[in-house]
């Protein structure tokens, strides 16, 4: 596959949806949905272009913006391309369709990004802390807005 | 009498009895097998129905303390994620940096990244293999020599980086020092005699008897399941999927040696461990190529203290699988932010799959979990 001609086919396909599709580098490919083809668009790259192996997931806290983008970086088995999938979603109600069913491998990637960002991903069958402490009450320690001061340690450092 | 003198049960008990025969066991966190965090079993007392993974005893939140130092600052906190694999960890962190940054490092710098890397390889696959060989219960005394083996390594690299490990030797441009007088020599002769040591690992643990029939056939990993679970390295390539981030996506010196990828097909937990010995036999070809390669130059360029805005991924083979770091910029001296998607964190998941799709006995699940060569830290961060 020809990343040029996979972002021609994206293109065709979603029309206006593809809010940025490009290639920086080798074996990259930059695709940013509207979150409402998110689960179709990921379908597509999953069936129609191959991307086959969850790598990671996560998402990026933009409280200017009110926005948090989040991405999943899937890998290419037949082409050898990564491809970063983002999308955004409002940072007041941050809910997302899950993409497990699609790609199992980010299944508890998603459960991090649950936990550290608060960002509800719906169908996802194990929404529960991971990282944090069972009765962690303090915050998305992953926002912006997450104040570091009170966990400083007296000696002043990080 | 205070609310906290009130027992309410331990949650951290061993073994909980969930009726009809059916156990609910607590593998960890202070387990001698477990590491630093929890297997929950679910078991009837043979045969093991659910494995769950409890992680985040040592979280420390690398990636928010990211957030908050400049990019050299950041070098400390991510190589204390595995401190048995500090350069492979690092580089991933480094590489990732001077993408952003817009910076190649010099040549030589590469070679000696690579030597160090692939050193810091054979480190942590002696120490995995010595514990597997422990989980068999087979034979301690591969742990004791794969231990000791380790020791000349250690030393080597003391003698170039000054630490034992933790080196913080990488940095956004390179490296921190040249190879001191002698070196070259040192690493030569222990090279020649690690090579017979693998032989003698080989002989006396891979092709025995006894643990072939302790690991063959447990726990196997088809390709298919591979790619769907994103299960990381050597175990990746034991399933028969011929991915190795040297090779697919070249960074450091490797686009520039010519060594073998070791792919298996059985997937089992032979598999993953004999993949293992191999890729130190690869490692140490690696290690010969880049000394007698080595260019010369200056090994460390100066580097811009700001990134432009934008965003880099990078990725990097570690001991224990495939790792990436995506590093998002806002034209500041610090990251804006960093996601850092360990390898073990994706082999977690793989172990809490395998018992859905095969039958599982409780005497065989610390083989199981040591075969994907497990590191708590580096899931945490």
């Amino acid at each position: 596959m020809n990343i040029q001609e996979a972002i021609e086919k994206l293109k065709n396909k979603f029309g206006e949806k593809i809010l940025e599709a490009s290639s920086p580098r080798d074996n990259r490919l930059y695709v940013k949905v509207s979150n409402d083809v998110l689960v179709e668009a990921a379908k597509y790259l999953r069936k129609e272009l191959g991307f086959d192996m969850a790598i990671s997931a996560g998402g990026t806290d933009y409280p200017k913006k009110n926005v948090i983008e989040l991405f999943w970086i899937i890998w290419s088995s037949n082409d050898n391309v990564t491809l970063i999938l983002k999308t955004d979603v409002d940072r007041e109600n941050p809910k997302i369709p899950t993409l497990r069913d699609i790609w199992l491998g980010v299944q508890k990637f998603e459960r991090e990004t649950w936990e550290l960002l608060g960002v509800e991903y719906e169908g996802h069958p194990n929404l529960k802390p991971l990282l944090l402490p069972e009765d962690w009450n303090e915050g998305y320690p992953l926002r912006k807005d997450f104040k570091l001061e009170p966990y400083r340690a007296p000696w002043g450092d990080g | 009498m205070s609310d906290m003198m009130v027992y309410r049960g331990n949650p951290f008990n061993e073994i909980e009895e969930l009726g009809d025969g059916m156990f609910r066991l607590h593998m960890g966190p202070q387990h001698p097998i477990s590491g630093q965090g929890r297997f929950i079993i679910l078991t009837d007392g043979e045969r093991v129905f659910d494995i769950e993974v409890d992680i985040g005893y040592s979280h420390r939140g690398t990636e928010k303390l990211l957030e908050h130092r400049t990019f050299i600052q950041g070098i400390v906190p991510v190589e204390r994620m595995v401190m048995i694999d500090t350069a492979n960890i690092l580089m991933g962190y480094v590489g990732a940096v001077e993408r952003i940054l817009g910076v190649e490092p010099p040549p030589r710098a590469n070679y000696i990244r690579t030597i160090v890397m692939e050193m810091n390889r054979i480190i942590s696959h002696l120490y995995a293999l010595g514990l597997l060989s422990e989980s068999a219960a087979w034979n301690p005394a591969v742990f004791l020599w794969t231990t000791a083996d380790r020791e000349p390594f250690l030393d080597l690299l003391e003698m170039l980086t000054g630490a034992r490990w933790s080196y913080s030797f990488f940095v956004p441009g390179g490296v921190r020092a040249d190879i001191p007088r002698g070196f070259k020599e040192r690493l030569l002769v222990t090279l020649d005699w690690f090579e017979k040591r693998i032989d003698v690992i080989e002989e006396a643990w891979i092709y025995n008897e006894l643990f072939r029939m302790r690991t063959e056939g447990m726990g196997v990993v088809s390709r298919q399941e591979a790619i769907e679970w994103g299960v990381a390295g050597p175990n990746l390539r034991a399933s028969g999927v011929a991915y190795d981030t040297r090779k697919n996506e070249p960074y450091a010196a490797y686009g520039e040696l010519d060594f073998k990828m070791v792919t298996h097909t059985a997937g089992d937990a032979y598999a993953r461990g004999w993949a293992r010995v191999e890729e130190m036999r690869v490692s140490v070809d690696i290690i010969r190529q880049a000394i007698e390669n080595m260019p010369d130059g200056p090994v460390r360029v100066r580097v811009p203290q700001r990134a432009k805005p934008g965003e880099a991924l990078f990725r990097v083979e570690t001991s224990r699988g495939e790792m990436n770091v995506y590093i998002v910029s806002d034209g500041k001296d610090k990251p804006y932010r960093v996601k850092i998607s360990p390898a073990s964190f994706r082999n977690f998941f793989a172990i809490e799959m395998i018992p859905k799709t095969q039958t599982v006995l409780l005497a065989d699940a610390p083989v199981l979990i040591y075969s994907f060569d497990p590191w708590f830290l580096d899931a945490d961060r």
